[in-house]
């Protein structure tokens, strides 16, 4: 495997923003300098709560990949990857979008008409067998998606809005669509008794878990986790792999030369942002026909926004896409045994997460002032 | 490549380090695993009194306990298995969020016990299924509406305070499901005792403020002076009205008295803490009863709250009167709200 996340090869001398980004998405040092440094300032907060942070750490490892037994072992890393797999979707959404020079901070909407597209499909279609289903559900799910990331790309495209406001805005528009359709609206199950819900889903809909019941019990490994592999696979092959992935790192790296070369950004954008928001929509559905069957109000803890810190953390490529979400998924798993065993609130995991986030964006923000003065010199 | 193969090498060594490690402590000592809903630890209601009653239980029946608090609806399988895996004594899940999540674990687990505050457990058709190893802790919410109901009846007869010369009381639900119809037909059972009109809505959601606020203007323009909210958060937005305007509130769940100290007249309790202390505690004396537990007036289940300085004595005395029948049996609240 070459090394894919480099793109035309030769990085040239900073000059812009936008190069100075492209620059900055190659070698992993800085985003594992993060994490450690990041681990460090959340071992400073744990111990400063009056806890140990080494028996915190150890029971966040263990909760998330070890275990007593084998078996214990083996659902414990299952559950990582159930926690990931979200994370990948969304991810790869920002990702995409990045790499187009685009900040898509709404891959949190997109998810969730993308889950609310597949719980209506599945569940008022769901007497339908899995072969007709589950392409019906899966594609309804990326439509949306795909339709609700267009919208942003379009008014960028055509009336300059700029993308961060109106992917941010519009992840409000569909929280409440969720809030409406699900507490008292047309997707409102009469059954789900004080919990806002959406009826069942079919059983045509269902991802089926991958490891058998009597190897690892409980498992809940689904077939989505395929699926966001071949997301990955997908992403990669598309960027570099298609002359419209060149189109679409060219249009990144620098829309006017890219206009030059006969490149239409206006067409670009919005197509780069329907992919993002399709894949996102997708995610959306594999987490509702893997795990949740139904979709909850609420239900997600923010996918889309913990996105954004593992697409940086693995900066824009599909290898470290897919480390960043498992090691998000680690923490959101192996959180909950460092709470039972150390005392220590879950939370501090966000607190973690979030200064992994932050550590990485400010690298960005010093390469960027360090590239203006270099430029000035 | 490179990078690839620098996570992989510290993986391994993390791994390593770390490989059982899991040390999932057996022993005899009775050990106590508690999992809250999203709302998490600090909600002030079901997980908050949960963790109480397992504080309690820890200090006064020497067991061990530990707590998770799950981050999101996905986490409640795995968090619930965690606990079946470790604890020796009980699991405890908080709220019935978690009615089919126990359910597939405790199937899982038959020697593992459970206990799911306010719910049953249910299969994946939605059906309540009882397991010979899940307690579930129910409530007589009614004995608890009509307690606050003498005390609402009590304030119009007397026209105390803010109750005026109004002969109206009112109750707002959020979504009309058992456990919170039970607290308003009690309420309505005791008021209609004292000649009292009731108006009863739904704001139809447990988190719209604006709604709860919204039906609460509404019943006082129809003459309410007391109003009942049995709608969680959106009931914050009901008493926030009362407030407004200058009349009483009643809380529900929790004491909510520290919500608006002037307006909230007393609080209808549903005492989760005491529900769990006594499950943890049946568990210890090998008592512990699986299917339907039902916590009451008579043992300390439920109750009213800390009562509002305008409330008279000759009141006070009417409520503690009305819980001893409760208790005896004299009176037995009705449990469907009359439309």
């Amino acid at each position: 495997m070459t090394d894919v996340t480099s793109g035309p090869e030769v990085a040239p001398p900073a000059r812009s923003v936008r190069q100075l980004g492209y620059q900055w998405t190659a070698g992993p040092a800085m985003p594992l300098l993060s994490l450690a440094v990041a681990l460090l300032i959340g071992a400073v907060f744990i111990a400063a709560s009056g806890r140990d942070p080494l028996r915190a750490y150890v029971a966040l490892v263990s909760g998330a990949v070890g275990g007593a037994t084998v078996q214990l072992a083996a659902y414990n890393t299952s559950e990582t990857i159930v926690g990931a797999v979200p994370l990948v979707f969304t991810a790869i959404s920002v990702a995409v979008a990045f790499r187009t020079g685009l900040f898509n901070i709404g891959a949190e909407g997109q998810l969730l008409v993308g889950a609310l597209s597949a719980g209506a499909v599945g569940a008022a279609f769901g007497g339908l067998p899995g072969p007709v289903l589950m392409p019906l559900t899966l594609g309804a799910a990326a439509l949306a998606g795909a339709a609700y990331g267009a919208i942003p790309g379009a008014l960028k495209a055509w009336r300059g809005a700029h993308e961060v406001i109106t992917t941010i805005m519009l992840n409000y528009v569909a929280i409440f669509l969720m809030h409406w359709l699900l507490q008292n609206g047309p997707m409102t199950a009469p059954s789900a008794a004080g919990t806002p819900a959406s009826a069942k889903i079919g059983d045509g809909a269902i991802l089926p878990v991958l490891l058998p019941s009597d190897l690892v019990p409980l498992s809940r490994l689904h077939a989505g986790t395929l699926i966001a592999i071949a997301a990955l696979v997908g992403f990669w092959a598309l960027m570099w792999r298609t002359s419209l992935g060149y189109e679409l790192r060219s249009v990144g790296f620098s829309p006017r030369a890219a206009a030059q070369a006969g490149i239409d950004p206006k067409l670009r954008t919005v197509l780069v942002m329907a992919i993002a928001g399709g894949v996102a929509g997708i995610g959306g559905a594999v987490q509702i026909q893997g795990v949740l069957y139904r979709v909850f109000d609420g239900f997600s803890p923010g996918y889309g926004f913990d996105a954004i810190a593992v697409a940086l953390l693995g900066k824009s490529s599909p290898v470290g896409i897919a480390l960043a979400a498992l090691l998000f998924g680690a923490f959101g798993h192996g959180g909950a045994l460092m709470q039972s065993e150390a005392q220590v609130s879950a939370h501090i995991v966000s607190v973690i997460e979030a200064l992994v986030l932050f550590l990485v964006a400010a690298e960005l923000v010093a390469r960027i002032v360090a590239g203006r003065r270099k430029a000035r010199a | 490549m490179k990078r690839s193969i620098v996570l992989m090498v510290i993986g391994a060594i993390l791994a390593a380090a770390c490989g059982g490690a899991g040390g999932l402590g057996g022993g005899t000592a009775v050990s106590v695993g508690l999992v809250t809903d999203v709302g998490g630890l600090d909600d002030k209601s079901f997980n908050t009194l949960a963790n109480k009653g397992l504080e309690d239980a820890k200090k006064d029946l020497g067991v061990s306990g530990k707590v998770i608090e799950s981050k999101e609806q996905a986490n409640y399988v795995p968090n619930l298995t965690q606990f079946a895996q470790q604890t020796t004594g009980l699991t405890i899940a908080v709220g019935f969020l978690m009615t089919n999540s126990t359910w597939k674990v405790a199937k899982q687990f038959p020697n593992a016990k459970f206990a799911i505050v306010d719910g049953a457990p249910a299969n994946d058709q939605e059906k309540t299924e009882n397991l010979p190893n899940v307690a579930n802790l129910f409530f007589s919410e009614q004995e608890a509406g009509y307690l606050v109901g003498v005390i609402a009846g009590e304030m119009l007869k007397g026209k105390v305070g803010k109750a005026g010369s109004g002969n109206t009381a009112c109750a707002m639900g959020g979504i009309p499901i058992p456990p919170v119809d039970k607290f308003i037909a009690g309420y309505q059972d005791a008021l209609e005792k004292y000649g009292a009109k009731v108006l009863v809505g739904y704001s139809q959601s447990f988190t719209d403020q604006q709604k709860g606020k919204e039906i609460g203007l509404q019943h006082i323009s129809q003459g309410c002076t007391v109003l009942f909210q049995v709608a969680g958060g959106s009931g914050l937005g009901y008493i926030q009205a009362a407030k407004e305007k200058n009349v009483y509130a009643i809380g529900v769940d929790a004491d909510q008295a520290y919500v608006a100290p002037e307006t909230v007249l007393t609080s209808a309790l549903k005492r989760v803490d005491r529900a769990v202390y006594q499950t943890i505690k049946a568990v210890k004396e090998n008592t512990f009863k699986s299917g339907d537990n039902f916590f009451n007036a008579a043992n300390d289940g439920v109750g009213f709250g800390v009562l509002h300085k305008d409330v008279p004595a000759g009141a006070k005395s009417a409520t503690e009167t009305a819980l001893a029948d409760i208790k005896s049996g004299k009176i037995k609240p009705r449990t469907e709200v009359k439309k």
